[in-house]
């Protein structure tokens, strides 16, 4: 994936360039709205992750200039939660914007969802080393053992199956599998994970679901797992 | 509307002052205008009819010159009054200036006035036609007076009237102000005693005993206020106090942990192990930042927006769906009651939150096993979603601050644990109300606990 930041605050900008690059994309940094909208305008990029307070030329009008000649996917950084912010940001071309103070795990799924966009139809077998799933009869396997799983559970396996080696929030796992939109404090999810795991990682080898401290979860293969 | 009261007052009494004197000094005048004008009338009519009398009986020249000589006797040497006899016949003739009279006077019988060159004012004049007799022709009486001593009168009057207003306004302009001064004083001993209180004295009042009964109702509102004031003030000191401690003990964590990893040497473990407890403590942070803005933006009243009509005991049952793995693990059911239909306006996402934080409050306080019940209402309306759970009873004089942001019924309960959220779960709760146009209630009594919110029901809009 191919990324233009615009953003002037150097910290952000480089802890951002830093993360995103070792995610696998290839990332442009501008510190400015002028140089921003000359890298937007001249090069070709997948997402452009553009902060609404910048110097020179701020993140709404950089946004209206570009939409005159390009669709370059846009997510805006806004230090202000405030509707007009998000209405203005939207109605002049946003495709989604996050909220400062944001996570950066948040900006890495609203990237890949921008991403994902138009991409075509999910699979409907996944398989991560010896878990298959069938996402049509909703029916999951460990080797050749039948894991029952409750239709919540299934989902939840569904969506960390389909964003395998993705960090997931516990934020938006709520929101992925219960649709809850919003930052809670229970522990729902931690006890929901606890409850998968017993059932698909428990008696099987290799582990698969992963706890990420701090950051949510992840269910990819990993190198240690295999040999051990 | 700026400028004292006491000036205020003085220029309406003077104004009030000015308006009588003038009404009462027009009615003065007019009074006197009218009864100068009747004596002067009366006047002109006697000496008519006297001299009417003794022409009517005049019939030969020879017995003109007595008419002569009595009109000469009732002229009187300053010229006040005057008469004069116009007749075709010369010998039937009387007065000064007859050519001149003849043309000004024209009009037949009755009042007029004429203006003689020497004199400045005019002349009020009574005529009369007096018909025939014998020798004489018919001749015009005309007697006339001298209007201008009555001027004089009137004029002096007017000056003296005037005078004596103005006079009298600026007494009452003195008085009023002095009265002013003495009426106002209660005034100004309660703004010195307003002026007195401070911050640290907020629980002083102003004394209402002394107060006449049109300040005590004042008096009595400003108490009421500066009680709110009191506990608002309070309640904000409280509030900085617990948002410098929510916010101190993650800072403290973060700066002390940082400070013991870069001591010394580390692993890359030791380093993974700090990072990671960094991230927990900044999460926190950032969490308490997020929903200190969405209370700041409920307080500022801001509405929700997104809504849509949704049925409301079928999003409870989505957000007990999400309670469900935590649900098992403790035994606890939740059970949904009242009317399952009621549909309510709503930002949905606002919903689910305010009620995953009350199912999630009842949950913590009450014992595993246990059956919670969800209540829906419809009252007059709104629709009240009800959380009940048994647990031990809340004293009575923390329900209504339930909803305060951080506070605790529990003072020593603040352990702050990973799944106690940081106490605004509940003012969240109360905030997503505010921004339905509904309410919060709890109640506690008999081992039973239940918090509630309401909601505009459906077709129903916000004043």
């Amino acid at each position: 994936m191919k990324l233009l930041i615009v953003e002037d605050e150097p910290k952000t900008a480089e802890y951002l360039q830093k993360g995103l690059s070792e995610q696998g994309c290839a990332v442009d940094v501008a510190h400015n709205g002028v140089d921003g909208l000359h890298f937007a305008l001249t090069h070709d990029y997948d997402v452009i992750v553009l902060d609404a307070m910048l110097p020179g030329l701020d993140g709404f009008s950089l946004l209206r200039e570009l939409r005159l000649a390009k669709q370059t996917p846009v997510i805006m950084l806004t230090a202000r939660d405030r509707v007009e912010d998000r209405v203005r940001g939207l109605q002049d071309g946003a495709d989604d914007y996050l909220v400062k103070p944001f996570s950066f795990l948040e900006l890495l799924a609203r990237l890949q969802a921008l991403a994902r966009r138009g991409r075509s139809q999910e699979p409907v077998q996944l398989k991560i080393a010896n878990l298959q799933i069938d996402l049509i009869a909703r029916k999951a396997w460990r080797g050749n053992a039948r894991i029952e799983l409750t239709a919540k559970e299934f989902a939840l396996l569904a969506v960390l199956a389909r964003r395998q080696g993705e960090i997931l929030s516990k934020t938006a796992i709520a929101e992925l599998v219960w649709d809850m939109n919003f930052d809670s404090n229970t522990n729902v999810v931690e006890v929901a994970i606890k409850r998968l795991r017993a059932k698909i990682d428990a008696s099987f080898a290799p582990k698969l679901l992963h706890t990420i401290r701090g950051m949510g979860y992840v269910m990819e293969l990993r190198d240690e797992e295999v040999s051990a | 509307m700026k400028g004292s009261i006491a000036s205020r007052l003085v220029i309406m009494f003077a104004v009030a002052a000015l308006a009588t004197f003038s009404l009462i000094g027009a009615a003065l005048y007019g009074v006197l205008e009218r009864e100068l004008t009747r004596h002067q009338d009366e006047d002109l009519n006697t000496n008519l009819q006297n001299l009417r009398y003794s022409i009517e009986r005049v019939g030969t020249a020879d017995r003109w010159p007595r008419v002569q000589a009595k009109m000469d006797t009732l002229t009187p040497s300053d010229g006040r009054v005057r008469f004069w006899v116009l007749s075709d016949d010369p010998r039937f003739q009387y007065g000064k200036g007859l050519d001149q009279i003849e043309r000004i006077s024209q009009e037949p019988d009755g009042r007029g006035t004429i203006s003689l060159p020497p004199q400045e004012e005019a002349m009020r004049t009574l005529s009369q036609r007096i018909g025939p007799l014998d020798e004489r022709p018919a001749v015009r009486l005309i007697v006339g007076v001298d209007v201008a001593p009555f001027a004089h009168t009137l004029r002096a009057f007017l000056v003296a009237l005037t005078l004596l207003s103005l006079t009298a306004m600026l007494l009452v302009m003195l008085l009023g102000y002095w009265i002013a001064r003495i009426g106002l004083q209660p005034l100004q001993q309660l703004s010195a005693e307003a002026q007195a209180m401070r911050p640290k004295t907020l629980s002083q009042r102003l004394q209402l005993e002394k107060l006449p009964v049109e300040l005590s109702d004042l008096a009595v509102a400003f108490n009421g206020a500066l009680g709110r004031l009191e506990d608002a003030y309070q309640q904000l000191e409280g509030f900085n106090a617990d948002v410098a401690h929510e916010l101190r003990t993650p800072l403290t964590n973060l700066i002390g942990g940082t400070q013991v990893a870069l001591s010394r040497p580390r692993s890359a473990p030791e380093f993974q192990e700090a990072l990671q407890s960094n991230l927990e403590e900044l999460e926190r942070l950032r969490s308490i930042i997020n929903d200190m803005l969405f209370l700041a933006r409920a307080d500022q009243g801001e509405a929700a927006t997104g809504l849509t009509e949704a049925c409301v005991a079928q999003e409870v049952e989505m957000t007990i769906e999400f309670f469900a793995p935590l649900l098992d693990e403790t035994g606890t059911t939740v059970g949904v009651e009242g009317e399952l239909q009621a549909k309510a306006t709503m930002n949905v996402a606002l919903f689910r939150r305010a009620l995953s934080n009350l199912l999630q409050n009842a949950i913590e306080h009450s014992a595993p096993g246990v059956r919670l019940v969800v209540n829906v209402v419809r009252q007059a309306g709104v629709i009240w979603i009800r959380v009940s759970n048994p647990g031990s009873t809340i004293a009575d004089m923390h329900l209504p601050r339930l909803f305060d942001r951080f506070y605790r019924v529990d003072a020593s309960r603040h352990d702050a644990g990973e799944h106690h959220g940081h106490g605004l779960g509940l003012a969240i709760v109360k905030a997503v109300a505010n921004m339905h146009g509904g309410g919060v209630a709890a109640t506690s009594s008999d081992g039973v606990t239940t918090i509630a919110f309401s909601v505009l029901a459906a077709g129903h809009r916000s004043h």
